[in-house]
C-alpha cells in the first residue's frame, strides 16, 4: 500500500493556504510548468517581432532572396521552441493535477470508511458521492487547466507588454488602457455568474434527489398508481432547473458582448493610433505589423482571464466542499490501552448505561445495567424503536454511551481499540447488505486470509444457503446485486449470516437476523446457530418466543429501559409484557394443540 | 447481462442515425437552432472581415501614407463591433436557451417513460445506470445540440470565410494554404486515435471509481463491522493508479498535439512568408497581404487545435444519445388497450384462469394456475421462498401480466381495464418498506393526496403507528430521511401499512408486511386489520402463524402451484405440509419447556 499523505493539514482558515499545502511535493514542478508556459509566450511574441523585422529589414534589402530562407527557418525555430515549452508546461501541469486528484481520491475513500456511524447517519449518499467524484474532478481541472492558464496569461501579459515597451512606450500604454476596466467588469459579472451557477448546481442536486427517490421507490409509486403525481412533481423541479439555466445563459449573453465591445474598441483605437504614428513616420511599417500581433496577444487573453478566474472560483467552491468531508474526525481504530488477548471470552457488563443519538433530545437508552457470563446467550425483546439495536451497537463501539460504563472481560470497553472489537464481534444486521461482487467474495468479505472451498461451504451450509447457491447457474461465482441475480430478502439474510459465521467471532450479535426467512428455513438456521452459539456469548434480537426461550437472560426493553429481565421460566411467572407475548403466541399454539387433540380423538 | 450495463465503448464510427435523432431534438425548436447557426456563421464572416480591414489599413493607409484612408477603414472597423457583439449575444442566447431546453425536454420525456416502464424493467436495470442517463448523459446531449453543433458550424464557416478573403487577396498563395490542410488532417487523425484510446480508458476507470465510492458509502456499516477498511483502500488504490496512468497519458498526448499542429501551421507560415517575399518583388504581394495571410492561417488553425477534444466530447455525447434513446425506445409491455375502461370498482370475485407466467422464458414460475376468490375473502399464501407467492400478487396488481391464461375481476379480463383503475384501488404493503424523504405526514398522505390530517391520524392509529409517531421529535412533522433511514424497519413497515389503509382500497395486499414488527404490536394491529379486511378481498403473504391463522382460506404454494388449500383447521386435519410446518415448530418448543 502506498502511503497516503494526511490531508488533515489542508483544512485551513483560508482556502488558498489549504491548496498550497495540498500541492506539497509538486510546487516546484508546477512552478516550472508555469515558467515553461511563459517561455512559450516569449517565443510566440518573438514571432511577431520577427515578422516586423521581415517587413522592415528583409523585404527592402537587396539580398532579400538570400535572407528569405533565414526568416522561414527562424519562424519554424520559434514554433519549435514554443511547442517544446508548451508541451513541457502542459505535461508537468497534468502530472501535478493527476497526482493531486489521485491523492484526494485515495484519501477521501479511506477517510469516509473511517468516519463514525453518527456521521453516516446524518449524511446523504448522493451528497457524499458528489463531493468525492465531481468535486474532485473540478479541482483536478483547476490544476490542469485553469490555474496554469492564469499563470500563462499573466506571463503572456508581462512578456508582450515588455515587447510593446521596447517598440514604443507611448503606444504600449495606449493599448492597455481598457484592461483595468475589463478586469473590473469581469470581476463584477463573475461574482454574479458564480451565484447563478451555484443556484443552477443546487437545483441539479434537488432534481437528482427527486429522481433517485422516484427510482428507488418505483414499486411504491406503481402500487399507489401515483405516476401522474410524480410526473407533476418532477416537472416542477425540472422547469426550475431550465429557468435557472436560462438565467445563467442570460448572464453570459450580457457579459461576453460587453467585454467584446470594450476589447474591440480598444483594439481599433490602438490600431488607429499606431497607424497615425506610422503615417507620420514615428514608427515603421514593420513595427506596426509586429505591434498589431502583440496587441491581439494581450487583449484577448485578458478577456479570457475573467472566465478562468471564475472557473478557478468553482474549483475553490469544490475544495471547500471537499474540506468539509476531510475535517470530520475519524474514528480512532487502534488507540486503546487494553491488553488484548487473542480472543474475547465474552463477559459483558452494562452499568447504568445511557445513550442518545447526536442531535436528539430524547435518550435512546436509559440506565441499562446487566451482566453476562462468557458463553451465555442474551435475548433482547421489545417493540420497534425500543432500543434493542441501539444497545447492541454500543458493543463494537459504533456509538459511544454518554453515561455509565460497559465492560468486556472486566475491562472498560473504552480501553479497547475499536479494530480489535470489530474483529472479535460478529453482527448479522437486520437489513442485509451485499456488495456487487460474486457470492464467494461476499461470503469471504470479512476474513483476512484465503478461504478454502471447504470452509466456505461449511459456513454456507450452517446458514442454510449452500443448496440455494448451488442452484444458481454460476454457483458461488454468481454475481450479486444490481448486475447479477435478484436475491430474495431471506436469501440475502442467509448469505450475510454465512459471512459472519466464516469470521468465527468471539461474540455474536444477531439483530432480528431471520425475520425475512420462512418458517422452515428459519428452523434449519436455528439448528445451525445453536451449534454456533455454544460457548460463544451471543446477543440475539428476536420477536418469536421460541427463538429466545432458551436464552440465559432475556431483557425486555421499552422506550430505552429494561422493564423485565430473567430466564424464560422466570418471566413466565411474572405479570408483564413477556407473559403477554407468550400468551399471544401460545394461545395460537394451544389452539393448535386442541386441534391436534381433536384430530387424535377423531382418529 | 453483466456486460450490458458496463459503460459502453465508443464506437469507432459515428452513428449517423443517432446524430440525426439528436439533431431532431434541436430542430423541434428550429427558430433557436436556425438562429444560432446563422449568428455564428455571421460572426465568422465578421471576424474574417476584421483581418481584411487590417490589411486595408496597412496597405492603403500606412504604406500609402494616406491619412484619410486610414481613418476611413478605422471607422468601418469600429462600426463592425456593435454588429459583432449583437451577433455574439444572439448566438449565446439562442444556443444557451436551446441547450437547456433540450435537456429539459429529454429529462421530462425520460421521466414520463420511466413511470410507464414495467417492474420487470427495473428488476434488471440498476438505479445508478438510470441516474446517469438522466443526468450526465442528458447534459452531454444538450451540450452537443447547442455548443457542439455551434463549434462545428464555426469551424466550417471560419475556414470558408478565411479562404474566401484569402482568395480575394491572392489566389496562388491560397492554393498553398489549401495544400497543407490534408497534412493537418493527417496529424489530427493520428493523434485523435491515440488520445481517444486513453479517453476511453479514463471513462471506464472513472465509472469503476464512482461505483467503488458509491458502494463504500452505502455499505459503510458493513465495511466497518467487518473491519474491511484496509483491504478496501488497497483495492481502491489499484483503481486510482490505473486512473492516474490513463488520464496522465491522455493529458500529455493532448499537450503534444497542440505543438504538433502549431508546428504544421508555422511551416505553412514559413512557406507563405518565403513565397510572399518572392511575390513582393514582382509587386504581387503587399505587406498588408502578408500580414493578413499570417493572421488567417493562425485564425483557421484555432478550430483544428481543438479538434481532438471536440471530437472526443462529440463521440461521448453520441454514445450518451444512444443510451438515452435505448431507454426511450424500451417498449412498455403493459399498455392499456385502446378500448380499456375504468369499471369504477374492482370489487367482485377474482378468478385466476389457467394462468401461466414466467419472468424469463422457459422458466415458468406459474403453470396453469387456477384460483377463484369470492368477493370479501381473506386469502393467506404460505410456502417456501421462491415458490411464487409474490408472483401471484404481482400479477394481481398487474405489475406483470400472465403469459398465458387470464385474470378476471368480477368476470372481466383485467386486460380490458385501465391499469390505473386497478392500481388506484389496491392497497399494497410491501416486504421492504420504502418511504420517501419528507415528513411522516407527507408519507402517509401519499396513499390519498387529498386526505385531511384527521384521516391520516385515524389510519395511523389503525396501523399501530400513531403511538411511536407521536413520540418522535416533531410528531407527524418529523422528517423520516432518505428512504426512511431515520426509522427502524418495524416502524417503516407500520407507516407503509397506514399508507395503504389511506387508500381505502377495494383489494388489500400485504406481502410480509409486518415481519419486523414485534408480536405485541402485531396483535394490537390485528384488531384494526380485522375491521379493515371485513368485506374487502385481501391477500396476505406471511410466515407467522398468528398473521395467517384467521384467514378464510390458506393456500400452500409450492413450485408454482397450490399444494394444499383450506382453512387453518382443515389444513391441520390434512396432516400435510402445512401441518408439518406449524406443528413441528410447536412440538419442538413444547419439548424444550
Amino acid at each position: 500500500m502506498n502511503t497516503i499523505p494526511d490531508l488533515k493539514q489542508t483544512v485551513t482558515k483560508y482556502k488558498f493556504s489549504g491548496l498550497w499545502r495540498l500541492m506539497d511535493g509538486y510546487r516546484w514542478q508546477y512552478l516550472i510548468a508555469i515558467i515553461s508556459m511563459g517561455l512559450a509566450a516569449v517565443a510566440g511574441s518573438a514571432l511577431y517581432i520577427l515578422l516586423g523585422k521581415f517587413v522592415d529589414d528583409v523585404l527592402p534589402a537587396a539580398n532579400m532572396r538570400q535572407l528569405l530562407p533565414l526568416v522561414s527557418l527562424g519562424l519554424i525555430g520559434l514554433a519549435l521552441t514554443q511547442g517544446a515549452f508548451t508541451f513541457i508546461g502542459g505535461r508537468l501541469a497534468a502530472q501535478t493535477a493527476e497526482n493531486i486528484a489521485r491523492t484526494l481520491r485515495n484519501y477521501l475513500y479511506d477517510h469516509i470508511q473511517q468516519l463514525s456511524f453518527t456521521y453516516h447517519d446524518q449524511s446523504q449518499t448522493g451528497e457524499l458521492l458528489q463531493r468525492t467524484t465531481s468535486d474532485v474532478d473540478t479541482m483536478r481541472r483547476m490544476f490542469a487547466e485553469q490555474a496554469i492558464g492564469i499563470g500563462r496569461i499573466s506571463l503572456l501579459f508581462v512578456v508582450n507588454f515588455t515587447a510593446l515597451l521596447t517598440l514604443n512606450v507611448r503606444l504600449a500604454f495606449i493599448s492597455v488602457i481598457i484592461i483595468p476596466i475589463v478586469l473590473m467588469i469581469s470581476l463584477f459579472f463573475f461574482f454574479k455568474i458564480g451565484k447563478a451557477y451555484e443556484a443552477f448546481q443546487e437545483q441539479e442536486a434537488v432534481l437528482s434527489n427527486r429522481l433517485q427517490e422516484n427510482l428507488t421507490g418505483v414499486r411504491v409509486v406503481k402500487a399507489f398508481a401515483r405516476q401522474a403525481y410524480e410526473i407533476e412533481a418532477f416537472d416542477v423541479e425540472n422547469r426550475e432547473k431550465w429557468g435557472r439555466g436560462r438565467r445563467l445563459t442570460l448572464m453570459h449573453a450580457f457579459y461576453w458582448p460587453t467585454t467584446d465591445m470594450l476589447c474591440g474598441t480598444q483594439m481599433v483605437a490602438a490600431f488607429f493610433f499606431a497607424g497615425v504614428m506610422a503615417v507620420h513616420g514615428e514608427i515603421t511599417a514593420g513595427m506596426y505589423v509586429a505591434y498589431v500581433g502583440l496587441v491581439v496577444q494581450i487583449i484577448w487573453p485578458i478577456r479570457n482571464l475573467g472566465r478562468l478566474v471564475a472557473d478557478v472560483s468553482t474549483g475553490f467552491v469544490s475544495f471547500g466542499r471537499v474540506q468539509t468531508v476531510i475535517k470530520e474526525i475519524k474514528e480512532p481504530m487502534v488507540e486503546g490501552t487494553a491488553v488484548t488477548a487473542d480472543r474475547l471470552h465474552g463477559a459483558v457488563t452494562f452499568d447504568d448505561v445511557h445513550f442518545a443519538y447526536e442531535n436528539e433530545k430524547e435518550h435512546a437508552l436509559h440506565g441499562i445495567s446487566f451482566t453476562v457470563k462468557p458463553g451465555k446467550k442474551i435475548a433482547l425483546m421489545g417493540s420497534t424503536g425500543s432500543g434493542k439495536t441501539s444497545l447492541v451497537n454500543l458493543l463494537p463501539r459504533f456509538y459511544e454511551c454518554s453515561n455509565g460504563r460497559i465492560t468486556l472481560d472486566g475491562v472498560d470497553l473504552k480501553r479497547y481499540p475499536r479494530a480489535f472489537l470489530r474483529e472479535q464481534i460478529g453482527i448479522v444486521m437486520q437489513e442485509p447488505f451485499l456488495f456487487s461482487t460474486s457470492i464467494r467474495n461476499n461470503i469471504s468479505y470479512g476474513v483476512n486470509h484465503a478461504v478454502t472451498d471447504e470452509e466456505m461451504f461449511a459456513a454456507a451450509k450452517a446458514a442454510a444457503v449452500h443448496e440455494v447457491i448451488l442452484s444458481f447457474p454460476d454457483g458461488y461465482e454468481t454475481m450479486v446485486g444490481e448486475r447479477g441475480v435478484t436475491l430474495s430478502g431471506g436469501q440475502k439474510q442467509r448469505i450475510t449470516l454465512a459471512r459472519t459465521i466464516l469470521c468465527d467471532p468471539g461474540l455474536l450479535i444477531l439483530d432480528d437476523a431471520t425475520s425475512a426467512v420462512d418458517t422452515e428455513t428459519d428452523e434449519v438456521i436455528r439448528f445451525a446457530l445453536e451449534k454456533l452459539m455454544q460457548n460463544r456469548t451471543t446477543f440475539i434480537i428476536a420477536h418469536r418466543i421460541q427463538t429466545v426461550m432458551d436464552a440465559d437472560l432475556i431483557l425486555m426493553l421499552e422506550n430505552g429501559r429494561i422493564i423485565q429481565r430473567g430466564t424464560h421460566k422466570e418471566l413466565l411467572t411474572q405479570e408483564g409484557t413477556y407473559r403477554q407475548i407468550y400468551d399471544l403466541q401460545s394461545r395460537i399454539e394451544e389452539e393448535l394443540q386442541t386441534e391436534l387433540g381433536e384430530l387424535i380423538i377423531e382418529n | 447481462m453483466n456486460d450490458y450495463f458496463e459503460e459502453e465503448e465508443f464506437e469507432s464510427q459515428i452513428n449517423k442515425d443517432t446524430i440525426w435523432r439528436i439533431g431532431k431534438l434541436g430542430l423541434r425548436h428550429w427558430p433557436m437552432m436556425g438562429g444560432f447557426l446563422l449568428f455564428i456563421s455571421l460572426v465568422s464572416v465578421v471576424e474574417a472581415f476584421h483581418t481584411y480591414l487590417n490589411k486595408q489599413m496597412i496597405d492603403l493607409g500606412i504604406i500609402a501614407g494616406d491619412m484619410a484612408a486610414l481613418k476611413h477603414y478605422a471607422l468601418i472597423y469600429l462600426a463592425t463591433w456593435p454588429v459583432f457583439v449583437i451577433l455574439v449575444m444572439g448566438f449565446i442566447l439562442c444556443a444557451g436557451w436551446l441547450g437547456h431546453r433540450v435537456q429539459y425536454d429529454l429529462r421530462q420525456s425520460m421521466f414520463d417513460h420511466l413511470q410507464e416502464l414495467p417492474l420487470s424493467y427495473y428488476d434488471k436495470t440498476p438505479t445508478g445506470w438510470l441516474m446517469s442517463r438522466a443526468t450526465s448523459d442528458v447534459t452531454r446531449v444538450g451540450d452537443l445540440v447547442s455548443w457542439g453543433f455551434l463549434d462545428m458550424t464555426w469551424t466550417v464557416t471560419s475556414v470558408s470565410a478565411s479562404l474566401f478573403f484569402m482568395f480575394l487577396i491572392n489566389w496562388k498563395m491560397t492554393l498553398i494554404v489549401i495544400a497543407i490542410i490534408p497534412l493537418l488532417y493527417l496529424v489530427a487523425v493520428n493523434f485523435k486515435k491515440y488520445i481517444l484510446i486513453e479517453y476511453r480508458m479514463v471513462r471506464k476507470v472513472n465509472s469503476k471509481i464512482t461505483g467503488a465510492f458509491s458502494e463504500n458509502i452505502s455499505g459503510v456499516r458493513v465495511v466497518k463491522s467487518l473491519r474491511r477498511e484496509e483491504r478496501n483502500i488497497n483495492e481502491f488504490q489499484n483503481l486510482t493508479n490505473e486512473m492516474y496512468s490513463a488520464s496522465f497519458k491522455a493529458a500529455w498526448l493532448s499537450a503534444l498535439f497542440l505543438p504538433a499542429v502549431q508546428l504544421v501551421s508555422a511551416s505553412a507560415i514559413a512557406i507563405i512568408v518565403w513565397y510572399s517575399g518572392v511575390q513582393y518583388e514582382g509587386g504581387m504581394m503587399t505587406i498588408g497581404s502578408i500580414h493578413a495571410f499570417v493572421s488567417y492561417i493562425t485564425f483557421m488553425l484555432w478550430p483544428v487545435q481543438q479538434l481532438a477534444a471536440v471530437y472526443a466530447s462529440m463521440q461521448q455525447a453520441i454514445a450518451s444519445g444512444e443510451r438515452i434513446f435505448s431507454l426511450l425506445d424500451t417498449e412498455v409491455d403493459i399498455v392499456d388497450a385502446p378500448d380499456a375502461i375504468d369499471p369504477g370498482t374492482i370489487r367482485g370475485d377474482i378468478v385466476f384462469d389457467h394462468v401461466t407466467f414466467s419472468y424469463v422464458e422457459e422458466n415458468a414460475v406459474l403453470t396453469n394456475f387456477n384460483l377463484t376468490i369470492p368477493q370479501g375473502e381473506t386469502v393467506a399464501l404460505v410456502g417456501p421462498t421462491g415458490a411464487g407467492k409474490s408472483t401471484i400478487v404481482n400479477l394481481l396488481c398487474r405489475f406483470y401480466e400472465p403469459t398465458g391464461g387470464a385474470i378476471r375481476f368480477n368476470g372481466r379480463d383485467y386486460r380490458s381495464m385501465t391499469q390505473a383503475s386497478i392500481q388506484s384501488r389496491v392497497g399494497m404493503v410491501l416486504q421492504t418498506p420504502h418511504l420517501f424523504s419528507g415528513t411522516a405526514m407527507e408519507n402517509l398522505k401519499y396513499g390519498r393526496l387529498s386526505a385531511t390530517d384527521e384521516e391520516v391520524i385515524a389510519a395511523a392509529k389503525m396501523a399501530g403507528a400513531d403511538g411511536f409517531i407521536r413520540k418522535l421529535e416533531k410528531g407527524y412533522q418529523t422528517e423520516v430521511g432518505e428512504g426512511g433511514v431515520l426509522l427502524s424497519t418495524g416502524q417503516k413497515q407500520l407507516i407503509s401499512l397506514a399508507r395503504a389503509i389511506m387508500v381505502n382500497p377495494d383489494l388489500f395486499i400485504m406481502d410480509e408486511a409486518t415481519s419486523a414488527v414485534d408480536t405485541l404490536t402485531e396483535s394490537l394491529i390485528q384488531k384494526g386489520m380485522d375491521v379493515l379486511m371485513k368485506g374487502r378481498t385481501s391477500f396476505i403473504i406471511a410466515h407467522r402463524l398468528s398473521t395467517i391463522k384467521n384467514a378464510d382460506r390458506i393456500l400452500v404454494i409450492e413450485d408454482g402451484g397450490i399444494s394444499e388449500m383450506g382453512s387453518h383447521a382443515e389444513l391441520i386435519k390434512q396432516r400435510g405440509h402445512y401441518y408439518n410446518l406449524y406443528t413441528r415448530q410447536f412440538r419442538e418448543q413444547a419439548a424444550r419447556v
